[in-house]
């Protein structure tokens, strides 16, 4: 009765295209007879129906502008009393991002996160420890739905401290730890520090997720921890996690492909790049009911892999680059868009114009967004404490706003 | 086993079935559902050779099937129980049975045929009893059993069922259900259609709800038995108010 976490994996090419076509056709059928916005957006491009994959290039993208324009429930395909689970998160423009979830799509979710878990080896015997930031509050419950749903123990999200994380992880057995790559390194320090030995903890997984790989974290942790790690790509502001994982070969991430149709495009011209070359990274839902999200503009970098995997799946294969394709920072798997930050910086310390520059920042294993803010005459203060008293407070606002640390340094306007 | 694509169906100029792709592989239970005028029916009579009217592409064990007759889909491996059984009233229950081998007799020889019939008849014992019955003195029930037993009798690869469930009491339509659940797990793949949407969920592992002959959703059975959408698709219902009575 009931289907496989991937359905598509195993399928010849053939058949895959033949039910990501279903799927598709499904999925633009629905988004044009419940969402105004896809409806009249498609009917504009002429396109009468979908007849094969390809015709996905003649739709229209969608960015996260849209998301913010239609705030906060006009991209919804079923009526509100058919959504079990409302996701928001702090957006990257001026409202929040929502996004919504029908049992269906919870179902589904549930499925993709316990086929990435078991992809890297968790079964029922783990003990399972997830330690997420408050921005990727929605993944955190998720990896938790995720691991219940495999019959591993989950320690669901919980603030603690690096020093009680690390006791959890050692008094509690834990076996497979979710985090970013960021609290990862920190814990792995402070585990250092403390002199304890990777033998006395029973770890055998850590499961990195909300950025790439910066070409040593992986391989740091693997040599200092003596464990395997395999990275999860997903969207923190939707649909969700594990849109692709890592196989045993560690060789690029499996997208769930039979759920997530991706592209690769030139971020500047919206064409399709050739196999095997950079680009943006759209994605399209075929299975989503209550958000379908069509051509949506990722921002994040990545490329195909041409050759098939060997581990035997046929599910398209994408390498997670470390750029931005846009004017957004990843930190922490949030998105932070820097014009909106220099906007927002702007209004909470009510000057006319600024000049800052911004670089994302890890300090006690947390990334955080350090923003160096040029004095000028309109900043400078001969009173001090007033100056800290309006950093401190521009400091509070963006953090809010953004659902990342935001510390902001006053460097001098060079003559 | 199964590919459609982008199948286009019409009786005279309207289009009732819009571009839509499905597939059955080997040994799937795959239902259609949707409400009445969905198109569901029209979609199976094109599969099975009996509309003439259709563009787009249905490929079955690799082979394309336009152009064929419905007797060279049957001998293709597609037998059909068609909506309201169409049995023939006339006839004996036994010589209904012998009517679904039609097509094998040269091919196969009376031996093999005969032991399909007592295959059948093994299956349906109600059927042994009324052998010799008039098919149109058989009860609702068991004229389904018999339309079934029939279809059994081309010795299909691919079984097509079109609203079995139709006009039969709630017992007995648990009755056919449990029928076919046996045969898919003996390894017949089958595709039906029906209106009783949480009956054809139960016994599926795939499905796809058609609505006024547009595919709006599919995916595994479990997934579509807990979704709204299937609900509305199955009454017929279309979209209210956006901001619906959660909101009021």
């Amino acid at each position: 009765m009931s289907e496989q976490i991937n359905m598509t994996a195993d399928m010849d090419d053939n058949d895959k295209a033949q039910r990501q076509l279903e799927r598709l056709q499904a999925t633009v059928n629905r988004a044009c007879k419940n969402v105004p916005f896809h409806r009249n957006r498609i009917q504009e491009t002429g396109l009468s129906d979908i007849t094969g994959l390809e015709d996905i290039e003649k739709l229209p993208f969608m960015d996260r502008t849209h998301l913010a324009t239609h705030y906060p429930y006009g991209l919804f395909a079923v009526p509100l009393k058919d959504i079990v689970r409302i996701h928001t998160a702090p957006g990257s423009g001026t409202s929040p991002s929502i996004s919504g979830y029908t049992k269906t799509d919870l179902m589904i979710w549930e499925k993709m996160v316990a086929g990435a878990y078991a992809e890297a080896n968790v079964t029922d015997r783990d003990i399972i420890l997830v330690h997420l930031p408050p921005g990727l509050a929605n993944w955190a419950r998720d990896y938790k739905d995720g691991g219940e749903a495999i019959g591993a123990g989950v320690i669901p999200n919980a603030p603690l401290s690096v020093a009680k994380t690390l006791m959890v992880l050692r008094d509690y057995k834990v076996t497979t730890l979710v985090s970013t790559p960021a609290f990862a390194r920190h814990l792995t320090a402070h585990m250092f520090d403390r002199e304890c030995h990777p033998n006395e903890l029973n770890l055998k997984q850590i499961i990195l997720v909300g950025e790439p790989d910066d070409g040593h974290t992986v391989t740091e942790l693997r040599e200092s921890l003596h464990v395997d790690v395999w990275l999860n790509y997903g969207l923190s502001e939707i649909p969700g996690p594990a849109i692709a994982y890592e196989c045993r070969y560690h060789h690029g991430l499996h997208m769930n492909d039979d759920h997530i149709l991706p592209e690769i495009i030139d971020p500047s011209t919206g064409r399709p790049v050739p196999t095997g070359e950079k680009g943006e990274l759209v994605l399209t839902t075929l299975s989503a009911r209550a958000f379908p999200l069509i051509r949506f503009r990722t921002g994040d970098m990545a490329k195909f892999f041409p050759q098939a995997c060997p581990c035997g799946a046929t599910s398209t294969r994408i390498e997670w680059l470390a750029e931005q394709a846009d004017n957004y920072m990843l930190i922490s798997g949030i998105r932070v868009s820097q014009a909106q930050v220099k906007e927002n910086l702007k209004n909470a310390l009510k000057m006319p114009g600024i000049r800052c520059t911004m670089e994302k920042e890890c300090r006690a294993g947390t990334d955080m967004l350090l923003i160096s803010l040029i004095m000028d005459d309109h900043l400078f203060s001969d009173e001090i404490k007033h100056l800290q008293q309006l950093i401190t407070y521009a400091e509070e606002t963006l953090t809010e706003q953004n659902g990342i640390k935001v510390k902001i340094r006053l460097i001098q306007q060079r003559v | 086993m199964l590919k459609i694509k982008n199948l286009r169906c019409c009786y005279g100029n309207i289009a009732v079935v819009h571009t839509v792709s499905l597939s059955v592989r080997q040994g799937e239970l795959i239902s259609i559902i949707g409400a009445n005028g969905a198109g569901k029916s029209t979609l199976l009579a094109a599969v099975c050779g009996l509309l003439k009217n259709w563009s787009g592409e249905i490929e079955f064990k690799g082979r394309p099937l336009n152009g064929m007759s419905a007797p060279a889909i049957v001998r293709q491996g597609i037998s059909m129980v068609p909506e309201g059984r169409q049995i023939f009233s006339p006839l004996s229950v036994m010589d209904n049975l012998k009517m679904g081998a039609y097509t094998r007799f040269k091919k196969d020889g009376k031996s093999r045929v005969a032991e399909d019939l007592d295959m059948v008849l093994q299956m349906f014992p109600i059927l042994k009893e009324r052998a010799g019955q008039l098919a149109g003195t058989l009860s609702g029930g068991e004229q389904q059993m018999l339309a079934i037993g029939r279809a059994l009798m081309a010795r299909p690869t691919l079984l097509v069922l079109d609203e079995p469930s139709m006009g039969l009491a709630p017992k007995i339509v648990e009755m056919i259900f449990s029928t076919i659940q046996d045969l898919s797990h003996s390894g017949v793949t089958i595709l039906l259609v029906e209106q009783n949407a949480r009956a054809a969920l139960k016994i599926a592992d795939r499905g796809y709800v058609l609505e006024t002959g547009k595919m709006v959703l599919q995916g595994s059975a479990d997934e579509l038995l807990v979704d709204d959408d299937v609900k509305r698709a199955y009454l017929g219902k279309d979209y209210g108010d956006f901001l619906d009575e959660r909101n009021q």
